[in-house]
């Protein structure tokens, strides 16, 4: 069977640098921080931890307030950033043609976990009897992709990836297959998360993989690969890519970001929150495999790299692993830095701010001291300080790791702006 | 009687609209109400007042008939 090639043709993202993409990449490669001091509301106990929140983003005026008011926020960041790669990618929301094979592939980690926790208030606190009757349709992890499917008629596989960290970059592989494999020619893929929950903030905490802050420190307290490193920020946000048969994009004269070329993924088998070089490295030469990519084609690493201790200097060995000699010229950078672990959407995110970056010749930078770089986490040309921009790439990998020993590793070509 | 004030104040907040002062033939859905939020709609009012909203009866349509059924609930609350 021949194989199809895969296009990404639309972009779309809401994170806490941006209620756009445009608005979030130009935001990340100006070297602006979209973390800041955060308190949920209604806390039944004071609490406030560094966060990304999608501050700009306006639920009541994309949907109007009743709609808004059906969907959880995991599916107003994911529905949103939706919309807007379809949009993007010049597609029309429905349309005549017959998308019966289209379809969705969407990753999310912890799903509708703000309508769980009011569920509970409601009931354990408040002495409800009664739950409000959309509780179930609102929580359960593949509303969102549900809903993208009800919305753009998208009649094929509808499918909703729970795989921790590495949930979006999964779907979007998983997306990537099926357009390869001719079983789809269009996919929307992607993924979103809303953690900020007290329970959910409260949970992380109690696995003491935070990294602290005030309202101060709070901006730049996520300092991947940097010695003064102190754990992940959590973050809210969503991310989706329009993946489209090659031939029918050209043939339609879409606006080609890049090509998707290749996706790895593994399972370390060893550990749920240490991770493993090896299993890494296994994704990572995975992808390279699967896209036909030399490590001297590799340009750009986008890291998952969330500023703990231990993850991010086994990152850097896992590339090393992978990439050979060719390791210490590739260009990395962890963008968490400047907006946070959003778990289950932070593969979209990195997804989506590589194809860009691939489009525009850019690469961001990893927020933070540059002077502060841990030797432990040597290896690779660490991108600090400025973001750089026209430097043409031809190739570049996002990792995605996820607590449970998942990887998932994207591998995008580069396609020369028309 | 019920204070009928934070059904109507939900109303508000929820839709953005003051359905007493609207045209009572206004179609409840050109504030985006669907089928699904007028569940929740009617769920929350119910949960105002503590009282249930008998099965037969059917679901208000319009900003009239919304106010008609706040004000019925209210007239019912022992």
């Amino acid at each position: 069977m021949s194989l199809r090639r895969v296009a990404v043709t639309g972009v779309g993202m809401v994170s806490p640098l941006g209620a756009t993409a445009p608005a979030s990449f130009d935001a990340l490669l100006a070297g602006r921080s979209g973390l800041r001091l955060y308190a949920p509301a209604d806390a039944p106990k004071p609490l406030a931890v560094p966060a990304g929140v999608c501050a700009d983003f306006d639920a009541a005026a994309l949907f109007g307030r009743a709609r808004a008011g059906t969907l959880d926020r995991y599916s107003q960041l994911g529905i949103a950033a939706g919309l807007e790669a379809w949009r993007d990618a010049g597609l029309e929301p429905a349309s005549g043609e017959d998308r019966a094979a289209w379809g969705v592939a969407w990753g999310t980690g912890v799903g509708g976990a703000l309508v769980f926790e009011r569920g509970y208030r409601d009931l354990f606190i408040g002495g409800r009897e009664r739950l409000p009757p959309l509780t179930v349709v609102q929580a359960m992890n593949n509303a969102c992709a549900s809903h993208l499917a009800i919305q753009l008629g998208l009649g094929g596989s509808c499918a909703t990836y729970s795989v921790a960290c590495a949930s979006a970059a999964m779907a979007i592989g998983e997306a990537f297959r099926r357009v390869r494999g001719a079983a789809a020619p269009v996919m929307l893929a992607g993924g979103s998360e809303a953690p900020l929950a007290y329970g959910v903030i409260r949970a992380w905490l109690a696995l003491q993989v935070l990294a602290p802050g005030d309202a101060e420190s709070a901006a730049l307290a996520c300092k991947p690969f940097q010695r003064g490193r102190a754990g992940l920020v959590l973050a809210e946000g969503g991310g989706a890519l329009v993946l489209e048969d090659w031939a029918r994009a050209e043939q339609r004269g879409a606006r080609i970001y890049a090509e998707l070329a290749g996706y790895g993924e593994s399972c370390d088998r060893g550990n749920l929150v240490r991770p493993s070089s090896e299993g890494q490295a296994r994704a990572l030469r995975a992808a390279l495999a699967d896209a036909a990519m030399a490590p001297q084609e590799v340009d750009y690493v986008n890291a998952h790299a969330t500023g703990t201790r231990e993850g991010d200097s086994i990152e850097i060995a896992a590339l090393a692993e992978a990439l050979g000699a060719r390791a210490a010229e590739v260009a990395v950078s962890a963008t968490k830095s400047a907006h946070g672990h959003a778990l289950g959407a932070a593969g979209a995110l990195a997804a989506a701010f590589t194809v860009l970056g691939l489009r525009h010749g850019a690469v961001p930078a990893t927020l933070g001291e540059a002077a502060d770089l841990d030797p432990e986490c040597a290896g690779v040309l660490h991108v600090t300080g400025a973001a750089r921009r026209g430097a043409p790439l031809r190739a570049a990998l996002t990792n995605a790791f996820a607590f449970g020993g998942s990887n998932a590793v994207l591998a995008f070509r580069a396609h020369a702006a028309d | 009687m019920v204070d009928t004030a934070p059904a109507y104040r939900y109303i508000q907040e929820r839709l953005g609209v003051d359905v007493k002062s609207t045209d009572a033939a206004t179609e409840l859905a050109s504030f985006g109400v669907d089928s699904l939020s007028l569940l929740e709609l009617v769920f929350e009012i119910e949960e105002k007042f503590g009282v249930k909203v008998d099965e037969d009866t059917p679901p208000p349509r319009s900003c009239g008939e919304l106010v008609a059924l706040i004000e019925r609930l209210a007239a019912a609350k022992p």
